[in-house]
């Protein structure tokens, strides 16, 4: 039954095409040691070396909003860290042809509708918007609750050649679940 | 003031300031943990030194492989730094060198630059083989 169940899960996830999958909460540690894990997979697969930069810059910015961002934490004072530790899920993988990095997380109902205009606000725009929506937001300043450069999801979108799709899940009253994948 | 030499490590690129030469470089890769801690120290050094140059000779080297969107917040306020010296009466050379293929390191190069006034400017391809 044990060995049953997990290698359906495993089914489940090579169906998807994942290749690689983590979840828990993620520190700057866990993203050190899965970057240099993803790192080390690309150039094992020979993967392209600049899809494979792409890929790794989207995974960085990806584990970095769920270190600021995630409403899914333990409270510093339970852990006796300064810093609270957050909870997400990533997803890198090969499907279709192209590569994705998705990654999912709670956040709170009341940031849902900002996050939701900007990326929608990302999506539409073309190149060359995106570029300078880029420049604007690293020469502004950041939006209100912001602790990085605000400028991660564009980041991604320049990044993601084959472009990004984002959803939104309502939990209860107080959370939804958020998932963003990009295509390179 | 003492020059600051910091070695690479994973995710901070190596760091060699020279004040007596007016020779600055950061190479390698940049998505440090806390931005903030690792830049701030020595941009702030960098400026109070710049704030006291005049009619000098200052080259500074960018030789980065890859950084994140906060690295590139604090590369957007050093552009703004350099290109300040040498409104001051500094000749100010920029280079930014990227490896050759990588067509993003090449078009950020260049949105950097773009608001350059003062500051000269390079771009430098680095054979990869």
């Amino acid at each position: 039954m044990l060995a049953d169940n997990m290698y359906a899960f495993r089914g489940q996830l090579q169906e998807q095409g994942v290749v690689f999958c983590y979840s828990g909460y993620m520190t700057e540690e866990v993203l050190t040691g899965i970057g240099n894990a993803i790192k080390k997979m690309m150039e094992l697969e020979e993967t392209d070396r600049m899809v494979a930069k792409d890929i790794f810059s989207i995974f960085v910015e990806q584990v970095q909003n769920v270190i600021r961002y995630s409403a899914e934490h333990v409270p510093p004072k339970i852990i006796g860290q300064e810093k609270e530790l957050r909870y997400g899920v990533l997803t890198v993988g090969y499907k279709d042809g192209r590569y994705f990095v998705s990654c999912g997380n709670l956040v709170r109902q009341e940031d849902v509708a900002r996050l939701k205009s900007s990326l929608g606000h990302i999506k539409a725009l073309d190149k060359d918007g995106l570029k300078a929506l880029y420049k604007e937001t690293l020469k502004g300043e950041a939006p209100k609750r912001s602790k990085g450069a605000g400028v991660g999801f564009v980041d991604i979108a320049r990044r993601a050649v084959h472009g990004f799709e984002f959803d939104f899940s309502g939990v209860d009253d107080n959370y939804s679940y958020f998932c963003l994948t990009a295509y390179v | 003031m003492d020059n600051i030499k910091i070695n690479a490590t994973d995710r901070s690129p190596e760091v060699d300031f020279d004040f007596g030469r007016n020779a600055f470089a950061v190479r390698g890769e940049s998505y440090p943990e806390d931005v903030t801690a690792f830049y701030g120290p020595i941009l702030e050094n960098l400026e109070a030194h710049l704030t006291c140059q005049k009619d000098a000779d200052i080259k500074f080297n960018l030789e980065l492989i890859y950084f994140n969107s906060s690295t590139a917040k604090v590369l957007m306020g050093l552009f703004e730094t350099l290109d300040e010296a040498a409104e001051n009466g500094n000749d100010v050379l920029i280079i930014w060198t990227y490896e050759k293929d990588d067509d993003t390191m090449e078009e950020l190069g260049e949105e950097f630059a773009e608001d350059l006034e003062h500051a000269k400017f390079e771009m430098k391809a680095l054979d990869t083989g």
